[in-house]
């Protein structure tokens, strides 16, 4: 089994809210992050795969590309993350991205073969999510 | 606890040739499938190794990077390095997808380096694409 991961890139605007608290309590409980601002996000989207032994390749590129720009790319680049439709109701902190990009990217791909998403907020910020099953380390 | 393992990561460049090809198929198959990627082309790849294993006592080391450097630059670099994937035995009937360079690359480095102590080879075919493989 190889695992392979394809960079990609989106900007997007976002402010962390919780649209149940004022915002009083949001810029308390986010800081700077709770004004509108926006980042150079990149996504890491990891498949799993047995690289076929004629072709070689474990992975349809080009399905994983397909799938990444329709259903998340093309959503999200240049767009503020709180209007986008298939982000309702997330606060769309990093780890939470992660999570509702996960969601969105299994049914567009192979059945079981989503591995990771890796949200990359800024250089200093990087967000994985695998699925959610509780591990234990080893 | 039994042992206080650790990783250490070294990573490598090499620069080569490829292009996606299957002899059994006529050109038009291969075009099919493969589209440009049957031309040849190169990549600037990147290989990072990654060691697994306990911190010996006296070094306070995984390995020894110096060696890890001379290993993987004898095995991988020397043979790939302007070179053209295509013409190694290696890749012969084995078309030189990222996949199969990991995996390559795993075989070429796990009986020199040890299957116990190799822990992931990382293939990055440029800085959108890499493959992981972790041994059979």
């Amino acid at each position: 089994m190889v695992e392979l991961t394809r960079v990609y890139h989106f900007s997007a605007a976002h402010q962390l809210r919780n649209l149940s608290l004022s915002p009083e309590q949001n810029a308390a409980l986010y800081g700077d992050c709770h004004r509108p601002h926006g980042h150079n996000y990149y996504l890491e989207v990891t498949v799993a795969g047995r690289p076929d032994p004629v072709t070689g390749m474990a992975v349809d590129l080009t399905r994983l590309d397909r799938a990444v720009s329709g259903a998340v790319l093309a959503e999200v680049d240049h767009h503020a993350l709180e209007e986008v439709p298939a982000l309702r109701g997330v606060i769309t902190a990093g780890e939470s991205l992660a999570r509702a990009f996960w969601r969105i990217l299994v049914p567009a791909l192979p059945a079981g073969s989503l591995r990771r998403v890796t949200v990359v907020e800024t250089a200093k910020n990087r967000f994985d999510y695998e699925g959610g099953e509780r591990c234990s380390k080893s | 606890m039994s042992a206080d393992l650790a990783y250490s990561t070294r990573r490598f460049t090499f620069s080569a040739a490829h292009r996606y090809w299957v002899e059994d198929w006529s050109p038009a198959q291969n075009a099919r499938v493969f589209g440009r990627l049957t031309v040849v082309h190169g990549h600037n790849y990147t290989l990072d190794v990654t060691i697994r294993g306990p911190i010996d006592p006296q070094t306070g080391m995984v390995i020894d990077l110096g060696e890890l450097k001379r290993i993987v630059g004898e095995a991988v670099v020397e043979r790939f390095d302007h070179a053209d994937l295509c013409a190694d035995p290696l890749f012969r009937g084995r078309v030189p997808t990222t996949e199969n360079l990991a995996v390559v690359l795993w075989e070429l480095l796990a009986p020199k380096l040890g299957a116990d102590r190799l822990w992931q080879v990382r293939v990055w075919e440029d800085p959108t694409l890499y493959v992981d493989y972790r041994g059979p």
